[in-house]
């Protein structure tokens, strides 16, 4: 009983049973679920959204909030896919050209925020206009098609079986966040800033330099998002990114993280970024109107928050206060 | 502390003694500066932009202030209490949906269409204010949330189909001129702030929302059902956001399930831009209705003005976003001058 009692206080062990409990009866109803084709397209979609969904994470973890996810991925999408149709650059140089383009733009957020005290929402829906609007200005709403084949060898590609390659950077950013996170200073750094800045502060913890890196980490990995869904589309959408927002705070809020900041999971937020992939095809598989994804996706959060709140007992503090 | 006791917290001297401001305070509000900013901008259109006071560009500014203004107030009717209500799109896309349903569908004479759409966008705020009373949560996630519902299942139930047939009362309203250059659509805006702003100087109710919003805890110790409150706000921003989403079809001439955009996010920016640049405080407790009708017209007035100049359509939503950057950092920029001098 204590070994139960001590897994249903951990993160990652309910959306685990989320995720047993619905593959177990999805499968039941419909043989194809676990075939090899569509364990291929979950994971092409696991692949994209958990980036898109750490990418909030980290804001979370200081207490904030970044409503410009999709517009960060999607003016890193363009770049990537303008650097290399309009200058013609290789394949790994635009890719890079995009991540710094990614990175740029968190720290933008991030030095606004720290410099002017305003709330992070009143800063990242500023940037998130901002940033969309250069995108529109430059493409003008018409996307890129000259993607070069090798990209789009590595979007289609399987490495083993039924795994697409796509994974292979999410896999790698999952476990240097979770190293992050768990081991290395500027994480433990991030963390503290979440659950009280004060404290932090008086303990020698460089707000500001914190602030701004978990912006630009943010930023670099909705840069990754983007470049990779060019990948998988082998186009340069100027929409890319644009319905990301409720992706992105439902992943992480139904791996337990803490809005009010200091405590999240990078496993159960990949966990969670399952189950809403899981849902979200079991909803295709049984030809339910795709309609309503949005409706699951919303109903998902509540029941998340909730359950999140009963587990905690504690009182929530709101995000925005604390931006 | 004693410092606060001492002087009028500065989000009351506004609203509460605005009849008796100064006149070298009145100089300081964000109110005058947005008028200024107002003069300044129609004067430089005015000069640089051909056909920027004909007639036809001055209807068009006047409509989409109108609207602009009506979204902007909805936001600011759930700010007040330190809240935030995401789904103002989503509500009033539904709003207007409903309201097309009920006169294509039903074949319900169109006054009462109309009262019904309201009253669905009463009962849409009136389940998020109690999502968030009930639950305790931050209205950010719970609005993220329904905003994602009510936009699902309104674009399940109508299968994102727009309703085309309204009876031409809708278009002749939206069509109609007053003196050649104003909206009668303005005019329904003016009512909506006029009536705001009584209800936020001189009602019990409006009285309660601000406390509520300013402390919560001490309203609650004077006898202030916070909760009902923030409920109550939560069901006026529906309404304003259903009446935005109908001028907007009577604009259009049709009811249509895209016209707020992905999940009504393409409001999320004038909603907050209003309220932001006329002053109205982010952590609740403090309103300025005329600062948010100003800042959501100068808004307008903007975006118009930077297309007649053929800026690019593509590029004016940086220049919004730019905007709302400049205004928090000149009101931080205001409000610390004002703290330094003492004159708040």
């Amino acid at each position: 009983m204590m070994q139960i009692s001590r897994l249903s206080r951990t993160d990652w062990f309910g959306p685990l049973l989320a995720i047993l409990i619905a593959v177990t009866l999805i499968q039941s109803f419909s043989s194809t679920f676990l075939s090899a084709f569509n364990i291929q397209i979950l994971l092409l979609a696991i692949a994209v959204n958990a980036l898109v969904a750490y990418s909030q994470m980290i804001i979370i973890a200081i207490g904030q909030m970044n409503l410009s996810v999709g517009a960060i991925g999607g003016l890193a999408a363009i770049s990537f896919a303008g650097a290399m149709e309009v200058w013609g650059l290789p394949a790994p140089l635009a890719a890079i050209f995009a991540l710094v383009v990614g990175t740029v733009c968190g720290m933008v957020n991030g030095i606004l925020i720290r410099i002017t005290g305003i709330s992070a929402f009143v800063i990242t829906l500023a940037t998130l206009s901002i940033y969309k609007g250069i995108n529109l200005g430059i493409t003008e709403a018409q996307p890129f098609y000259g993607i070069p084949d090798s990209v789009k060898a590595f979007g289609s590609a399987l490495l083993i079986g039924p795994i697409p390659w796509l994974v292979v950077p999410t896999l790698m950013t999952t476990l240097a966040l979770w190293v992050m996170l768990r081991r290395l200073p500027i994480g433990r750094f991030i963390l503290a800033v979440g659950s009280n800045d004060h404290a932090a502060a008086l303990s020698g913890i460089s707000v500001g330099v914190t602030v701004v890196a978990a912006h630009a980490i943010s930023g670099l990995l909705a840069a990754m998002a983007g470049v990779l869904i060019v990948a998988r589309l082998q186009i340069g959408q100027p929409s890319i990114g644009d319905d990301w927002l409720i992706l992105s705070f439902a992943a992480p809020v139904i791996g337990g993280a803490v809005l009010a900041g200091g405590h999240v999971s990078t496993m159960a937020t990949l966990l969670g970024v399952v189950i809403v992939a899981i849902i979200t095809q079991a909803l295709v598989l049984f030809s339910i109107d795709p309609f309503l994804v949005q409706v699951v996706l919303g109903a998902m959060i509540l029941a998340a928050v909730g359950l999140n709140r009963l587990r905690s007992r504690q009182p929530l503090k709101g995000g925005i206060q604390n931006g | 502390m004693s410092v606060k006791d001492l002087s009028p917290p500065s989000g009351l001297t506004l609203s509460a003694y605005g009849a008796g401001l100064s006149r070298s305070r009145f100089f300081l509000s964000n109110e005058f500066g947005l008028i200024l900013l107002i003069a300044v901008f129609v004067l430089v259109f005015a000069l640089t932009a051909r056909g920027f006071l004909s007639p036809f560009n001055l209807f068009s500014l006047g409509r989409n202030a109108a609207v602009n203004i009506m979204i902007g107030l909805s936001m600011m009717t759930v700010i007040v209490t330190g809240g935030l209500n995401l789904a103002v799109g989503a509500i009033g896309v539904s709003v207007a949906m409903a309201c097309g349903w009920m006169i294509e569908v039903l074949g319900l004479p169109w006054p009462i269409a109309i009262l019904g759409g309201l009253a669905l966008g009463a009962a849409l705020g009136f389940i998020n204010g109690w999502t968030v009373v009930r639950t305790g949560l931050h209205s950010f996630i719970i609005t993220l949330a329904t905003m994602s519902i009510f936009f699902g299942v309104m674009i399940f139930l109508t299968r994102a189909e727009a309703f085309r047939e309204l009876p031409d009362v809708f278009s002749a309203f939206g069509k109609m001129k007053i003196a050649t250059y104003f909206s009668p659509l303005l005019l329904v805006t003016l009512a909506c702030a006029l009536a705001l702003t009584w209800l936020y100087r001189f009602t019990v109710t409006g009285r309660e929302m601000l406390a509520a919003g300013a402390s919560p805890a001490a309203a609650e110790l004077s006898g202030i059902r916070v909760g009902r409150v923030i409920v109550l706000c939560h069901m006026l921003s529906g309404v304003l956001a259903g009446v935005a989403a109908l001028m907007l079809v009577t604009r259009n001439g049709a009811a249509i399930p895209s016209m707020a955009g992905q999940l009504g996010q393409d409001w999320l920016l004038p909603a907050f831009l209003g309220p932001v640049l006329g002053g109205t405080l982010l952590a609740g407790g403090k309103v300025s209705v005329l600062g948010t009708v100003l800042g959501a017209f100068l808004v307008t007035l903007l975006s118009s003005g930077l297309l007649m100049l053929q800026v690019g359509a593509f590029w004016v939503q940086t220049f919004l976003g730019l905007m709302l950057l400049t205004a928090v950092l000149l009101d931080k920029a205001r409000r610390s001058y004002l703290a330094r001098r003492n004159l708040a």
